[in-house]
């Protein structure tokens, strides 16, 4: 009896599936990025000629996201894969596994690996678990500095391009036209950001790295005591002290990350907290890579403006 | 306008060769402004190497013998040859004090031990497939052992998109019985899991086909189909004449950007095996393992285990998140083997993450359990607490008071549970 149902409906099962891929066949190239900023990038570069989605939430740590049954979907269709490489999405390897798209395995030419030519920071000389959640290749939030962008859109071009050779032209003048007009805005950034040349500053995590180094702040302490340790009483009393001493400016924070620790050294120091982000989305009116560190340098540039009678 | 003449089409012919080398030179220049950043971003290392080496050179002439005690970084070469094709591997522990009322537990009152220490293998086989294997060794009182807790070939790219995977594995049941000890919210399994498929839910050999059902919704929708060994877990022990086979459908929904949903049914089709041996009253009383052929031998499918589960999450800001998760799970029997021909139960569980470094929640449990005939049902409620010292180690405290069917029994117990995990650790993902 078992059998008498089993068998025809395992046929009829795998016709509907061979219908339904047929008939949903994508026409366009379907990009999916791992992140919100990394798919706008390159929608600027494949404009309409390819389809992209993304996968981790602006609105959450990247580090920690935990991949949904539709990411697994949007991977398992997808043509091309689009990642930050090195360490930076923990959760990729298993969101592949999970996907079985065969495309994206090894270092084929479907998995554009945007981290390829940018100099890293951070770059551990030792791997223990002791020094907390290390990144075994260096800091892998380069994208913090606009210079890597113009890197990153050149991979993804190359990318596309190595995928789909007919459009190459087009990808390449997108990464140029790109490129340009952040040059342009890399000058604007950097002329407001002179004026706050060497700003002593405090961040949460190491996530900005990359970001000082280009527009020349400098990092005198983080609110974890080692990457990805939630901070501790013993920490934050030394981190307070460093303030003090060398009359730190502001504490750099992603959204996702708790306001009560920065506001408790906050109302001891006096030091503001300002909100900055490196996804596109988050907030909501950052709906480019461009208009998202426009953002980023405006509000540092007025809390750090507001407090210009304090720097030393 | 001799040449004109000669060739007519040699103007039109003209216009589209100019408008060929147009768009030439402008591809030509779109790559050479890419290849400049490309020279660009490479001096930027180039300087940075160079600046490396400098300091290198300094540190050697000035501090040489430390520089010579310094471990060197492997060359890629050197790697492969020094084991780069072995696998990925991770050891996770998890020791659990335990203080209870219940004379019945057959771990003891007050205890601590280490509950579990697992270690995990995973890598490439080749293009196409991959191996995990997760062995735990148990420090139980008189029985120290090893289980391969799973240990599956994951072979993907088959026809229609379809995933195969083959060995031991976590069945797809609903959620927590996909999960690992380490990975529970609360510090053991729900009492509906327990009952109907073992204190760590059901682990099983046999082999697994999934697939997503392509709709032009665009929706999420994941089928799974599974193939068990007959005899396994609570509800089908016993000598195996027929395989277990399972089902489970997954579909996932964002209501907000902010919020998802996701919903699953799970069916399970057995045999009720009757026990090699039962246990009978000797006439004076005492008990003792008499060998057991059922009458009527034992029937197709005898066990039939209906389940959903629900799972909502709501991320807050500054990485707060709410979540809540419910599965339900009832059995249709034949009663040969227990006493209850119409066991069910469900969890329903809630948690609120309210910083990095803290969660808490509470797990409701109601059963009717296999052995216990009637609609007496077991009930429970476990509030919990976990401090989250890092990504690698967490310390769960948990109260449960349960009071068994019948009313006649209560239990008091309270858990203490480290877990603590060292090298490449990667959660499958559900």
């Amino acid at each position: 009896m078992a059998k008498k149902i089993l068998i025809p409906s395992l046929v009829v099962s795998s016709f509907a599936l061979l219908f339904c891929h047929v008939l949903f066949a994508a026409d366009k190239l379907n990009v999916v990025a791992t992140t919100t900023t990394l798919a706008n990038i390159a929608s600027e570069i494949g404009q309409y000629k390819i389809r992209v989605a993304s996968i981790a939430s602006p609105k959450q740590n990247i580090h920690h996201y935990a991949p949904t049954p539709k990411d697994v979907l949007k991977v398992k269709k997808a043509d091309v894969l689009i990642h930050e490489g090195l360490d930076l999405e923990a959760w990729r390897q298993p969101l592949l596994d999970a996907a079985g798209n065969s495309r994206f395995f090894g270092d084929g030419k479907y998995s554009i690996d945007v981290s390829r030519g940018i100099p890293l920071l951070e770059i551990p000389t030792s791997l223990s678990r002791s020094e907390g959640d290390i990144h075994a290749f260096g800091n892998p939030h380069y994208i913090g500095d606009p210079e890597n962008a113009k890197i990153i859109a050149s991979n993804i071009a190359e990318g596309l391009t190595n995928v789909d050779p007919e459009n190459a032209a087009f990808y390449r003048k997108n990464a140029a036209s790109f490129n340009e007009r952040l040059d342009t805005k890399i000058k604007d950034w950097e002329a407001r950001m002179a004026a706050f040349q060497g700003a002593p500053v405090v961040t949460y995590h190491r996530s900005w790295s990359y970001f000082v180094k280009r527009f020349g702040l400098v990092v005198i302490g983080e609110v974890e005591p080692k990457p990805g340790i939630p901070p501790t009483a013993k920490h934050l009393a030394a981190l307070i002290q460093q303030i003090k001493n060398k009359n730190a400016k502001v504490i750099i924070k992603e959204y996702f990350e708790e306001n009560r620790t920065p506001k408790k050294i906050a109302e001891e120091t006096g030091i503001r907290i300002v909100n900055l982000s490196q996804a596109v989305g988050e907030p909501e009116n950052a709906k480019d890579y461009l208009s998202l560190v426009e953002q980023d340098i405006s509000l540092l540039e007025e809390a750090l403006g507001t407090q210009k009678g304090r720097v030393s | 306008m001799g040449t004109a003449s000669a060739d007519p089409t040699a103007g039109p012919n003209l216009v589209q060769e100019m408008a060929d080398i147009k768009r030439m030179v402008v591809a030509m220049e779109s790559h050479m402004e890419v290849l400049k950043s490309t020279v660009r971003a490479q001096n930027e290392i180039i300087e940075r190497q160079n600046y490396r080496i400098e300091v290198f050179e300094k540190k050697q002439t000035s501090l040489p013998i430390q520089a010579a005690a310094m471990p060197q970084t492997p060359s890629p070469a050197k790697t492969l040859m020094q084991g780069g094709f072995n696998p990925d591997i991770g050891v996770v522990g998890t020791t659990q004090g335990k203080l209870t009322q219940n004379k019945a537990d057959i771990d003891g009152n007050n205890t601590i031990v280490l509950k579990e220490l697992e270690v995990n293998f995973a890598g490439a086989v080749d293009p196409y497939s991959r191996l995990d294997a997760t062995l735990a060794l148990n420090d139980n009182l008189e029985d120290q052992n090893i289980d391969i807790e799973e240990a599956y070939y994951t072979r993907w790219g088959l026809p229609l998109g379809f995933t195969t995977q083959l060995g031991k594995f976590r069945a797809m049941i609903g959620k927590e019985n996909l999960m690992h000890a380490h990975q529970l919210q609360t510090a053991d399994y729900p009492l509906v899991i327990q009952n109907f498929f073992g204190e760590e839910g059901l682990s099983s050999s046999g082999a697994r086909l999934k697939n997503s059902i392509p709709n032009p919704w665009d929706l999420p929708l994941e089928f799974t189909g599974e193939i068990l060994r007959g005899n396994n877990g609570e509800s089908f022990s016993g000598i195996s004449r027929r395989p277990i086979f399972n089902t489970h459908l997954k579909s996932f929904f964002e209501p907000s950007q902010d919020t998802n949903l996701e919903l699953g049914w799970t069916t399970l089709f057995g045999d009720e095996n009757p026990p090699r041996t039962i246990l009978v009253d000797d006439g004076t009383g005492v008990m003792v393992e008499e060998e057991y052929t059922p009458a009527e031998g034992q029937d197709r499918y005898g066990v039939k285990v209906f389940g959903g589960d629900a799972t909502f999450n709501w991320f807050l800001p500054e990485g707060k998140r709410v979540m809540s998760q419910s599965e339900i799970y009832f059995q249709n029997r034949t009663g040969r083997v227990y006493d209850n021909n119409a066991p069910w139960g469900f969890y329903s569980l809630v948690e609120y993450r309210f910083s990095p470094k803290f969660s808490t929640g509470a797990r409701f449990d109601y059963l009717n359990p296999l052995d216990v005939a009637g609609r007496q049902g077991t009930t429970s409620i476990s509030p919990y607490f976990i401090f989250w010292q890092s990504e690698f180690a967490d310390v769960k405290l948990q109260y449960s008071h349960t009071v068994y069917a019948g009313g006649e029994k209560t239990d008091n117990a309270a858990f203490f549970v480290v877990d603590f995990m060292i090298g490449a650790h990667k959660h499958v993902v559900q």
